[in-house]
């Protein structure tokens, strides 16, 4: 795709996203971090559709500049074709005067650079924020952890004051933007405290999936699920804390 | 000296690559490469990787964390539930995933039984890991099936692994759950490891003479949320056999990547774990450029795949009509999936003395086919002994070339 049809396509998708969001005023909840974005924003749209609540959530790779408002409008991508993008772009004003827009919209944010949280954060204004975790990852297209961390505390500092930010705290890095919320955080990890946030005591691996034990503020939950990996856990604890705010 | 590789062969398919370059017209239906590049969304993918300059370093050796959660949620869509952490390995193509799990499974002067005919490299990795191939006949006449009880009978206390491919190369058909199942039995039985390579797993012609239970409808939950025609039983879907199963898959076929070298592999946790140590050891990581392709290849060429697969099916149908009008030279069993044809060549009063090769018929045909038509084949005993009396035709190859090749071949035998 030529640079300048793709700062026109950019800015386009933008504004109309913006459009629909002020006039249909979903809750935005977004996901952020190096990995288990995907597994965290499945346990939570499944949170809000146990609820009956209307949700969206984006396809795994619409979480840049130009995806995530293809995922927010509900709209396919026109990849690499001119010719896909038409259609493409239709849709994307059609969507301003669409009713039934869902009520809840999770969001995975995709940083693989400077600024990309800033020009993230001009389309949407999150009222709850995750953070799944920090890694290296991504690390070489900043110049420095400090830079990659300014991306996050980007989010942190610019999630609504009157929801709330989710964080992973066994994770150093993660746990530290804490400080930086102006929204109320809650943890959730192995290592957190059940007063601050959901600790998960044990994982429990079986022929059939991993069993789950979790303690939010006193109060204990089980879940069982037939996948495999820890992250399961760090999900099915985001989910607890998601269903408790609601 | 040389203890190790004294009775390695080098491919029959090279071997039989360099005889064709010797004449300058051939058209080859001998290699299993697909005709199409690599999809643009993929190179595009790759592009931009480069640009940020974030592929000149190793990544990880189980592979980029980002690409082994592409592939999680990908195996969950096809219920199959692996931690990307822990269970799934990114390859440098599935060949050094087969050897990396053969070195990891297997101890020197072990039995893996191998289903034949089947993909020409698996008996000499089986050897380089210092094992005992052991050859187990398929049943062209139940359209290359497995036969259970030749299998039982094939087990001994040294066997350590059925090694399958499924679809299978070279004669493009499937095993259905039925049998898999059967084979997951002699497993259980039998204390085995089950070795699973699907690397043509994406390519499945719907035809209406495919039984439904070799091959389930699924819904994808996919960006378009359409109805993905077809897939295929794989065994590494049941839980109870996680710690039996190694399935392997590679980008190569699928996505026309075949000089990317990257695949991947996925078992429990107990077996991932030792499988990595070899692979450090082999290639420390897959290419990271490549995983890089592999990553755009999972977020954006589903539609890609489905149009080689249309392709696909329409060179099998013409491969099949032009063979059929060559009926009284071969017969066939008509294959549902890959890009391969197995035909059994019925005409037997050539006189093929004068070429040196091995003593084997099919050898000899092929080596009269290239030299009277210039069209280059693989003879079928490279696939096993089973394979004796019969040719591998690739498909992969462009409609033009095929048709071409099988003028040719009318106008030796009509």
């Amino acid at each position: 795709m030529k640079p300048f049809f793709k700062i026109l396509l950019k800015y386009y998708l933008k504004y109309i996203t913006k459009l629909v969001l002020v006039i249909h005023r979903p809750m935005i909840i977004v996901v952020a971090g190096s990995t288990n974005k995907t597994f965290v924003r499945d346990e939570i749209r499944r949170v809000f559709i146990e609820k009956g609540m209307a949700v969206r959530a984006n396809p795994k790779n619409f979480n840049t500049e130009i995806g995530l408002p293809l995922a927010i409008l509900g709209i396919g991508s026109g990849y690499g074709s001119y010719r896909d993008w038409l259609p493409a772009m239709k849709n994307a004003f059609s969507a301003i005067f669409k009713k039934n827009f869902p009520e809840v919209l999770v969001l995975e944010l995709g940083v693989s650079q400077k600024g990309d949280m800033k020009y993230l954060l001009s389309i949407v204004k999150p009222e709850i924020s995750i953070i799944t975790n920090i890694t290296q990852r991504y690390i070489e297209s900043f110049s420095g952890l400090d830079r990659m961390m300014a991306e996050y505390e980007y989010l942190v500092k610019n999630t609504q004051a009157s929801g709330r930010v989710i964080l992973n705290y066994d994770n150093e890095s993660v746990r530290a933007l804490g400080k930086k919320a102006k929204a109320k955080v809650v943890y959730f990890g192995k290592t957190v405290l059940a007063e601050d946030g959901v600790r998960i005591e044990s994982i429990l691996r079986t022929e059939t999936g991993e069993i789950v034990e979790m303690n939010y503020k006193g109060k204990k939950e089980k879940i069982s699920t037939a996948r495999f990996g820890e992250h399961y856990a760090y999900s099915a604890a985001v989910g607890v804390i998601v269903k408790e705010g609601l | 000296m040389f203890e190790r590789t004294k009775n390695l062969r080098l491919s029959v398919i090279k071997q039989i690559e360099l005889r064709a370059a010797k004449f300058p017209g051939v058209i080859s239906l001998a290699q299993g490469v697909p005709s199409f590049d690599t999809p643009e969304c993929i190179k595009r993918r790759v592009e931009l990787a480069l640009r940020r300059g974030v592929v000149a370093k190793y990544s990880l050796s189980p592979g980029m964390a980002e690409l082994r959660e592409l592939i999680e949620i990908k195996l969950a869509e096809q219920n199959m539930f692996y931690d990307f952490e822990k269970e799934i390995v990114v390859t440098a193509g599935s060949i050094e995933g087969i050897t990396a799990t053969l070195l990891a499974i297997t101890n020197p002067g072990d039995e893996v039984i191998i289903p034949e005919p089947t993909y020409t490299s698996y008996r000499e990795v089986i050897l380089l890991a210092g094992c005992q191939p052991v050859f187990v006949p398929l049943n062209e006449e139940k359209g290359w099936a497995f036969e259970l009880d030749r299998y039982e009978a094939a087990i001994t206390p040294r066997t350590k692994a059925i090694f399958y491919c499924n679809p299978n190369n070279p004669t493009g058909t499937i095993y259905s759950k039925e049998q898999l199942l059967g084979l997951a039995e002699l497993a259980k039985k039998h204390n085995l490891f089950l070795i699973s390579d699907e690397v043509y797993k994406d390519f499945l012609f719907d035809d209406d003479d495919v039984k439904t239970s070799d091959v389930e409808s699924v819904k994808r939950p996919s960006r378009t949320s359409d109805v993905s025609p077809t897939r295929i039983f794989s065994l590494a879907e049941l839980p109870e056999l996680r710690k039996r199963v190694i399935r392997l898959f590679s980008f190569s076929k699928s996505y026309a990547m075949t000089g990317w070298r990257v695949g991947y592999l996925h078992t429990d946790e107990s077996i991932a774990r030792e499988i990595i140590k070899v692979h450090d050891c082999l290639v420390t990581c897959a290419p990271v450029i490549s995983q890089y392709a592999a990553m755009g290849a999972l977020e954006m060429a589903e539609k890609d795949v489905k149009f080689f697969n249309q392709q696909y099916k329409k060179r099998r149908d013409l491969v099949c009509s032009r063979l059929d009008r060559l009926s009284h030279i071969f017969s066939y069993v008509k294959p549902t999936s890959a890009y391969y044809i197995f035909p059994k060549v019925l005409k037997k009063d050539i006189s093929l003395d004068s070429y040196d090769c091995p003593e084997s018929f099919s050898w000899k045909f092929a080596l009269y086919l290239l030299e009277k038509s210039q069209v280059a084949v693989v003879p079928g005993v490279a696939f096993g002994p089973n394979g004796e009396d019969h040719i591998r035709i690739s498909f992969g190859r462009s409609e033009e070339d095929i048709n071409r090749a099988f003028d040719r071949m009318d106008k030796l035998f009509l």
